[in-house]
């Protein structure tokens, strides 16, 4: 995969990653057992996997992709990673890091009213949590 | 015996049958259930983010007050709920520094002394499913059931500390001392995409599809969870997938508390069964 220069993230994006996360992606060796079984891999561009493989090579288009906010942190990746890392909490990391500087994707006034009035509260507040800033 | 009960805030509201069954069912088996005084929100998910205390706050001060009553368990029964106060809760005994963090913030010295509960464990460890067996007045059998555990009782392993993480039982042991009939199938433990409904709505129509629909092709007439989000999207979304597609065939989705007390002979008011969409009484009340 052809690396280019304008996508590379900084040392200290890297090390934040890493920091929010407490995981290292370098332990990845590209099984792909996370993307076989993810909950949203049916509409991810670039799967789990796929998004472990640009955090390796610094590739900023792991902190910008859809499959980040498709996450429905339901833990599979994590549970059955065979280098034990918590998918979940790299997925989570380059989720704040978006929301920490305002980026968000789930906006309140563009849910349908039909789903809003019927949604159970934890919706609601999990989707808020996870998804906006 | 008696239990300190923590419902959350959906079953206030949009799961109002998940709570009235939950209570009404325990207590048909000489379990009471004593609601907090006071309680809160529970935050609903647990915050991956290392650096997040924040969102630990609200379940460490639920389990924080627990302790402070004196008591040495906590029972929940949402999905959601068990996830966060169970994971806040190891948190509080294994990782020191969160420990301190919230101890401080919410001026208490909790450290994780509270077990968390859930009814299933309350039903397979406490009541046993064979005084169970032996206090169902109505027999179910004949009646093929689904169990679907979803994402947020099971995992993590560690931490949730559950059942089999893979392969849970412990609805199948539930379901089989009803007296009906378990139905395997293997999408038991897959998310059903859970709160992206709000934002990715086709990826979590796609599983639901897929959930029902291998749940279908072996047979099951109905299907069980304990997830008031899980439950809603299984329910709810069958209307427009059957707006697609005219030949898929709907299966009525309860909780697990709303099948036990139908086979306890509970009084429906008790049960909420006329709250969902897929209507389950016709399968159940034969009404
Ligand atoms: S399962 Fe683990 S090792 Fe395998 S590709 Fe995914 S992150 Fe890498
Ligand atoms: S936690 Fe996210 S990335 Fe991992 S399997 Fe679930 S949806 Fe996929």
């Amino acid at each position: 995969m052809a690396v280019e220069l304008s996508n590379k993230m900084s040392r200290e994006i890297i090390e934040r990653i890493k920091e929010i996360s407490g995981q290292d992606p370098y332990l990845c060796m590209q099984c792909g057992t996370c993307s076989a079984g993810c909950t949203g891999r049916e509409v991810m561009e670039l799967l789990p996997r796929q998004v472990m493989r640009l955090l390796q090579l610094g590739d900023a288009r792991a902190l910008h992709c859809r499959s980040i906010w498709v996450c429905s942190t339901c833990l599979l990746c994590t549970a059955r990673c065979p280098r034990g890392i918590d998918l979940a909490r790299l997925m989570e990391a380059l989720r704040v890091i978006n929301l920490r500087s305002g980026g968000e994707v789930l906006v309140a006034e563009k849910i349908p009213v039909e789903l809003l009035t019927r949604v159970p509260q934890m919706a609601l507040t999990s989707g808020f949590r996870k998804l906006s800033a | 015996m008696k239990i300190p009960y923590f419902p959350g805030c959906t079953l206030y509201n949009k799961a109002r049958g998940l709570d009235n069954s939950t209570r009404a069912s325990l207590a048909a088996l000489g379990v009471e259930l004593a609601e907090l005084s006071r309680w809160t929100c529970c935050g609903t998910v647990f915050p991956l983010a290392r650096d997040n205390y924040m969102g630990m706050v609200a379940a460490a001060r639920i389990l924080a007050g627990v302790a402070g009553e004196g008591e040495d368990r906590l029972l929940t029964v949402c999905s959601f709920c068990y996830n966060v106060l169970k994971r806040v809760n190891y948190e509080m005994q294994h990782n020191p520094e969160a420990r301190q963090k919230l101890n401080d913030y919410l001026e208490e010295n909790y450290t994780g002394e509270i077990q968390v509960v859930h009814p299933l464990e309350i039903c397979k460890e406490d009541v046993g499913f064979n005084a169970i067996q032996a206090k169902t007045s109505r027999n179910l059998k004949g009646l093929k059931v689904a169990c679907y555990y979803g994402c947020m009782l099971v995992r993590p392993a560690l931490e949730m500390g559950f059942d089999d993480p893979e392969n849970p039982t412990v609805m199948e042991e539930l379901v089989a001392a009803l007296g009906a009939e378990v139905v395997e199938y293997p999408h038991k433990t897959t998310c059903c995409g859970s709160y992206q409904v709000l934002h990715e709505n086709d990826l979590v129509r796609q599983r639901v599809r897929d959930i029902l629909n291998s749940a279908a092709a072996k047979g099951a007439e109905a299907i069980i969870t304990s997830c008031p989000l899980c439950q809603f999207n299984l329910d709810w979304l069958q209307g427009k997938i059957l707006e697609q597609d005219a030949g898929f065939r709907q299966i009525p989705v309860l909780y697990f508390t709303q099948l036990l007390g139908v086979a306890l002979e509970l009084p429906r008011e008790s049960l909420g069964l006329e709250q969902h969409y897929v209507d389950p009484r016709p399968l159940l009340l034969g009404a």
